[in-house]
């Protein structure tokens, strides 16, 4: 039935999607079924350099996957400061997919960028076929955040003592 | 008032001149019903009887002249009936419904749509239907009993008087009967209220139903009412038909005491034959009228009860009148606004204002600011008139407002209400609906509905210009459109690919005779034009022998149904039986209806090869290769060879068709319109390779430019303000709706604009512009209420009022009330530190 298996014949657009995909960690673990879902309804987006993928204050409803390119991360109210760069591999707003909300930071391509980007509509009609996939979503999300946390805690945050009493995102 | 007149009520206002042409119809009727009794016995007696031929010939005659005649009068009074009839129904549903219209909103909160849908669909026919019958059947079915009966005193009043004697017997069960079926009756007419309101809450809320599985709960609580109403019906119908039998009973009775009767008197000869005869046809032809006026007693039964309830359900008066009183005009306001000791208490004794006091100078701007359940809602409310304050005053320029009448408010009052209601139809009508709510009725309308200039000012304010221009240029031409417009729009056509071609080459691709186009489908690739004929439509290019013998000519039969089964086993390997939902179809050359017609044909074939497919099969999955387009379809690739055979294959058909079919396809040309496309396809000569705001944005911007240079900007405007919104406006965007909803309040220009949240469902951006336009435009000129949900927003307003509990904690300026460091302060630095 999987014409993959055929030789010669290059990868469709869903097939690309479903390889991607299976290598995420957020996505790491599902049953092989959703994730064909998903593979499928993902959508590849392209910006131009200098293109605002979303804006800061404004509720965006998706996830991206930077397949190529370069973004970085502003924030419009603090005169475009730059806070950090987003590559190839990394995936931006898996939150979005479970609820509405506003945007803390712009996200602005630096050179030409590829993502994979999904709506929190399409996945919200694959989470109501397949409801078991939301545990293995979030904890992946969940231990994102702690790990960031662990990292920061690790890395900077003893610096500064203003710092210290704002931390512990990870024990919301 | 409507609700109050009974139902003679409208047997009276029927027209009675039909009424009287009826009556006269029905007195002849009834002659033309006897005089057959008469005939048959002068047949039996005098023709039969002494062998006379000739009289049995004229008697016939007259005979059969007379029940002819009576056939053809019974038509005419069932037309006249159902004339009556009908013609109420239609008065009553008219009132009923401009009396619904009226009802105090607070009416409408405990009344469900189904239930009012019922009430005018079904529940008014009976009613209607009685007043057609109300005078006609009761005075025929009578006077032809009393005939009948007569006739038969007249040949023998014993007989008569025995054979006559059930009936009273009847008369006194039968009322007896009726009361339970009525009271059966009232029964189910509730019962089937709660059943149609039922139904209408599951409609409107079948997002939550199926949201949340409750399918099992929503059919028990619909069996519920369901299998009340059976029991109920079963009970009524019981009764009825009881009533029925009976009746038919005491009827069959009556032969045999004439049999017995009638029998021993001519055995003894004091009654001749004939007039035995003639006396039992005459008692048969009791039972009909006598049986008809038991239905009707019956339908009268049932009407009154069905009307009574009906009447009752509506019978809330209007709390405020419609029109100004005849010798005045409706008010022209200047818009101050004076509130002293307002207070409005619900049922129960909850307070929802308390002592609420404001001023407001013509064009003055309040905010009203506060938690929700504060009262801010209910305050712009009570002044919209939309909640009748139980205490205090409101005054418009010195009017109480509780005074005002409807007109009045509609003519000074504009009120954008917080989820606005779009109406199905046009964009235009939408726009235009609060003005033209003031004109209908009224001479001389056209020249005082808006421009088109002012329409097109308003939603340029409000932020919807670009959305109508998009409207418009995803409209399809009509074929005969104007030449004029049809040379613009392919001038733009080539200016877009000079100016524009390059720059937005990654979100157009161009129709290009020598290369192959991605997003477009393997048909319009192969034809590479727009049809002229239907057959060659493509859609229906799989069922066109003259385009499969092509197919197979240009070697492409057989790939392209390979690629139809790869297509479709693919997307039922990606969906399996996930549940049918619009959103997995929109990347498949399958649509849902198709689903389950694919799916058994993949399962069927198997692994068989493509020669061993029937013709019909091949057929199927030849039409979804012919759909598959590369650019949208995703589950699969064109394979480089098959690619470069169609290719080939667009040029050998081009030949061939303009050798055989000259005119049947338009080819795409730079220099000819494609009518089967939009202006949008049009002007591109291409199609669009994202979906992307972004990308919309940027080929939107360069069309606008080409537009203005070609003075059909507003041309193509005009032409989206034809879009067709969708029952509640469900093809427009959240945002669309409120920014129409307010659009169509300004361009009335109110003296006085009351808005209740109503940007809550904008972007940023837009909320932006509509209150800089606030400010800026409509400051000085509409005193202006506007309940707030964004702290934000406020700095702007001449006032802002903070509402805790149904009463105004402070009120001033936005800096007074910083400065002064109360409730606002709070708020405003609790909502900071939040953020």
């Amino acid at each position: 039935m999987n014409s993959s298996m055929e030789p010669k014949q290059p990868l469709s657009e869903y097939q690309a999607n479903l390889e991607i995909l299976m290598q995420l960690p957020l996505f790491a673990g599902l049953p092989f079924e959703p994730l064909k879902v998903l593979a499928y309804l993902c959508k590849r987006q392209t910006f131009q350099p200098e293109e605002i993928i979303f804006h800061e204050h404004e509720v965006d409803a998706n996830a991206y996957y930077i397949l190529e390119g370069q973004a970085e991360l502003i924030r419009e109210t603090d005169g475009e400061a730059e806070y950090t760069e987003f590559g190839e591999g990394e995936f931006i707003g898996s939150m979005s997919l479970f609820c509405d909300m506003k945007r803390l930071f712009t996200l602005r391509a630096k050179t030409k960028v590829t993502c994979l980007t999904l709506s929190r509509d399409k996945f919200q009609k694959i989470v109501e076929r397949f409801p078991e996939i939301t545990t293995k979503i979030v904890q992946a999300i969940l231990m994102r955040v702690h790990e960031w946390e662990e990292r920061l805690l690790r890395e900077h945050a003893l610096a500064c003592d203003d710092c210290r009493k704002r931390l512990g995102v990870s024990l919301v | 008032m409507i609700t109050k007149r009974p139902l003679i009520y409208w047997v009276k206002s029927s027209s009675i001149k039909l009424q009287v042409i009826l009556l006269v119809v029905i007195a002849v009727n009834i002659a033309a019903r006897v005089f057959p009794l008469q005939m048959q016995r002068k047949i039996v007696n005098e023709a039969i009887g002494q062998k006379k031929l000739n009289l049995l010939f004229l008697y016939c005659g007259l005979y059969l002249a007379a029940v002819l005649i009576a056939s053809a009068l019974k038509f005419v009074i069932n037309a006249i009936q159902t004339y009556l009839g009908q013609e109420t129904l239609a008065k009553l549903r008219k009132e009923l419904y401009a009396h619904i219209l009226t009802l105090p909103l607070s009416f409408f909160r405990k009344a469900s749509s189904g239930m009012v849908v019922s009430s005018l669909v079904t529940e008014v026919v009976s009613a209607g239907e009685l007043v057609g019958q109300a005078i006609a059947v009761p005075v025929n079915n009578i006077l032809t009993l009393l005939a009948f009966a007569g006739y038969m005193f007249y040949l023998n009043p014993l007989l008569a008087a025995l054979s006559l004697g059930i009936y009273p017997i009847v008369i006194l069960v039968v009322p007896r009967l009726q009361r339970h079926s009525n009271r059966a009756n009232k029964m189910r007419v509730d019962v089937t209220r709660d059943l149609s309101g039922k139904i209408g809450e599951t409609v409107s809320g079948i997002h939550e139903v199926q949201g949340n599985a409750s399918y099992r709960i929503e059919n028990r609580k619909y069996g519920e009412f369901v299998d009340r109403l059976f029991k109920i019906r079963i009970v009524w119908n019981m009764y009825k038909q009881g009533i029925k039998v009976l009746n038919n009973l005491f009827q069959s009775l009556g032969p045999v005491i004439l049999f017995l009767v009638g029998g021993y008197l001519a055995i003894n000869g004091r009654f001749d034959l004939g007039a035995l005869v003639a006396f039992l046809s005459a008692y048969e032809k009791l039972y009909d009228p006598w049986k008809e006026l038991m239905d009707f007693y019956q339908v009268y039964q049932d009407a009154t009860t069905g009307y009574q309830r009906l009447m009752e359900y509506f019978d809330v008066e209007p709390e405020h009148a419609l029109e100004p009183p005849p010798d005045r005009e409706p008010y022209e306001f200047e818009g101050s606004i004076h509130i002293q000791d307002l207070s409005f208490t619900v049922a129960g004794g909850i307070q929802l204002l308390k002592q609420v006091n404001l001023d407001l100078k013509p064009g003055e701007q309040l905010a009203l600011v506060g938690f929700s359940g504060s009262g801010k809602s209910t305050l712009a409310q009570c002044i919209a008139q939309l909640y009748s304050y139980t205490g205090g005053s409101v005054l418009i320029d010195g009017k109480e407002v509780s005074q005002l009448t409807k007109r009045d408010l509609a003519e000074n009052m504009g009120i954008v209400a917080q989820s606005p209601y779009i109406f199905d139809g046009s964009f235009k009508e939408n726009l235009c609906y609060s003005c033209e709510a003031l004109l209908e009725g009224k001479a001389e309308k056209e020249g005082r509905l808006p421009t088109l200039d002012e329409m097109i000012e308003v939603i340029q304010q409000v932020g919807l210009f670009v959305d109508v221009l998009r409207f418009g240029l995803n409209a399809v031409l009509a074929a005969n459109q104007e030449a004029e417009l049809v040379t613009k729009i392919i001038r733009i056509r080539e200016n877009f690919q000079t100016h524009f071609g390059e720059e937005l080459a990654d979100y157009v691709e161009f129709f290009d005779e020598k290369h192959y186009l991605d997003y477009s489908s393997v048909a319009a690739n192969l034809t590479f034009g727009s049809p002229n004929r239907d057959e060659f439509t493509q859609e229906r290019l799989a069922e066109n022998p003259y385009f499969l013998q092509f197919l197979d000519e240009a070697q492409l039969k057989r790939p392209l149904i390979s690629l139809g089964r790869e297509l479709a086993s693919q997307f039922l390997d990606i969906l399996g039986d996930l549940p049918l939902d619009e959103v997995f179809f929109q990347e498949s050359p399958i649509s849902v209806d198709e689903l389950d017609d694919y799916k058994e044909l993949i399962e069927r074939i198997g692994h068989s090869r493509i020669h061993e497919l029937t013709p019909d099969d091949q057929r199927l999955l030849l039409r979804l290769a012919l759909r598959f387009t590369p650019g949208i379809h995703k589950m699969a690739t064109l394979p480089e060879m098959l690619r470069n055979l169609i290719l080939e294959g667009r040029f050998l058909f081009m030949a061939k068709i303009q050798q055989d079919h000259p005119g049947a396809l338009a080819f795409y040309r730079m220099s000819d319109y494609i009518h089967s496309q939009t202006i949008l396809d049009n002007i591109l000569f291409g199609k669009t390779t994202s979906d992307h705001p972004n990308a919309q944005d940027r080929i939107n911007q360069s069309i606008i430019h080409l537009l203005i240079e070609e003075d059909l900007l507003e041309g193509i405007v005009e032409i989206g303000m034809d879009f067709k919104v969708g029952t509640k406006g469900d093809r427009l965007s959240g945002g669309q709706r409120q920014k129409l909803a307010i659009a169509r309040v300004f361009l009335k220009k109110p003296p006085i604009l009351i808005m209740d949240e109503a940007t809550s469902a904008l972007d940023n951006a837009s909320q932006k512009r509509i209150q800089t336009l606030l400010e800026t435009k409509w400051k000085g000129k509409s005193t202006l209420i506007s309940v707030v949900h964004r702290l934000d927003t406020i700095k702007g307003y001449d006032k802002v009022a903070v509402m805790k509990a149904g009463k105004i904690l402070e009120m001033g300026s936005y800096q007074e009330l910083l400065a002064k460091k109360g409730v606002l302060y709070e708020l405003v630095h609790g909502a900071k530190a939040a953020a």
